[in-house]
């Protein structure tokens, strides 16, 4: 059997890749080699692994760097401030008759007024949901909007046609709802909802997935 | 659109999840500057974002994919770099390795960080420090044939640990 006559000269290998066999034993291995080209070929794969080792700096092998925590969240806002600079533009292009855009542009202005009122945007978070069934996911986004919070809902796993229904919770049992939406199998999962409770406001999200209600903690910490 | 495509932001988010401490790693090797690293790494994830619908699994891998974002991020970083005026005093401006050869250097200290502490040692003492495998054999205590076997164990994890990371070479 290859594999135990061989036994003996593959460990030899890896110190004959690296050049760290002392002569004598190179000879020996040689002449084995030239009548195994199992061994011949498993040689010429760890040369080829040991040519690149002078490369690496040994200083580095310790711990690997990470980039800092909040890298996530300014990657998550410089996707959605394209997203929705994409999306007015995708709006303005489908051409609203006049008269919409009177409209849009009266509530333009007042969510300006209401942006000067201290609706400032500030980042958006994401909130997980734990102890969900297996096999389901939910998350959420939120944003904080002039008119309170814009939400975006991604669910999977459950049955196709599911109703799912969103309540953000404020302070004093505040309640306000943020619609409902159907979870669609195969489709884009990601559902946009809004919900007039100031973001900085909130306290936690409840998404009602069927007749299940799952509740996670929102942070305040964009008060 | 290819099934798989990068189209949503969840997407996105998982693909940093799994990807970016890797990418910014490597930009921080090849950059050798922090701040220039997550500049890198969100405009590589900006890009791919952008670029996601034409990112097609069954073509390459999705860290391959972003590695070739990030080698583009990181040529414009560097051409950006080099028409700023000089930094004062401060300091030595990084070395700029070529592309290829910084990517095969991280590629391999990836692969010493995942294969086994026993294994890293001995290839550390005999191959970086060029230790007699005697000298390295008393030191841990263990006969000097267990060093060896330790050697070529330790570049066959190696192997497995650089295909892994994507090295085809």
């Amino acid at each position: 059997m290859t594999a135990e006559r061989c036994r003996e000269w593959r460990e030899s290998l890896g110190a004959e890749a690296l050049g760290q066999l002392p002569d004598d034993e190179r000879a020996a291995l040689e002449a084995h080699l030239d009548g195994c080209p199992e061994c011949r070929a498993e040689l010429d794969s760890l040369a080829a692994v040991a040519r690149l080792m002078p490369l690496a700096d040994p200083e580095r092998f310790d711990a690997a760097p990470q980039p800092p925590p909040e890298l996530a969240g300014r990657v998550a806002d410089a996707i959605s401030s394209e997203r929705r600079t994409a999306r007015r533009r995708r709006r303005r292009r489908l051409g609203f008759g006049a008269g919409l855009a009177t409209a849009t542009a009266a509530a333009a202005a007042v969510l300006a007024i209401f942006a000067i009122g201290g609706g400032e945007e500030g980042p958006s978070q994401w909130v997980a949901f734990s102890s969900l069934p297996r096999g389901v996911k939910v998350d959420a986004k939120l944003e904080p909007r002039p008119f309170g919070t814009e939400i975006h809902m991604y669910v999977e796993g459950v049955r196709s046609g599911t109703l799912c229904r969103v309540t953000l919770h404020g302070p004093h049992g505040v309640r306000m709802s943020a619609g409902t939406f159907r979870y669609r199998y195969g489709a884009d999962q990601e559902a946009v909802l809004s919900s007039a409770l100031d973001m900085s406001r909130a306290s936690a999200i409840a998404v009602q997935v069927g007749s299940r209600t799952f509740v996670a903690p929102v942070g305040s910490g964009s008060a | 659109m290819p099934p798989g495509a990068l189209t949503r932001e969840r997407d996105v988010r998982e693909a940093y999840a799994a990807h970016a401490g890797e990418l910014y790693g490597f930009a921080l090797r090849s950059l050798g500057d922090a701040g220039l690293a997550e500049e890198a790494v969100q405009e590589t994830f900006l890009r791919a974002w952008r670029a996601g619908e034409r990112f097609d699994p069954q073509i390459g891998s999705l860290r391959t994919w972003l590695f070739a974002i990030l080698r583009n991020v990181t040529i414009d970083l560097g051409r950006a770099r080099a028409v700023r005026p000089p930094v004062a005093e401060a300091g030595v401006e990084p070395a700029v390795e070529p592309f290829e050869e910084a990517l095969l250097a991280w590629q391999l200290e990836e692969a010493m960080r995942r294969i086994g502490d026993q294994h890293r040692r001995v290839l550390v003492e005999t191959h970086y420090r060029g230790r007699p495998y005697a000298e390295v054999a008393e030191e841990l205590g263990v006969p000097e044939g267990t060093v060896k076997s330790r050697v070529y164990y330790g570049l066959r994890a190696l192997r497995v640990a650089l295909e892994e990371i994507g090295y085809d070479g």
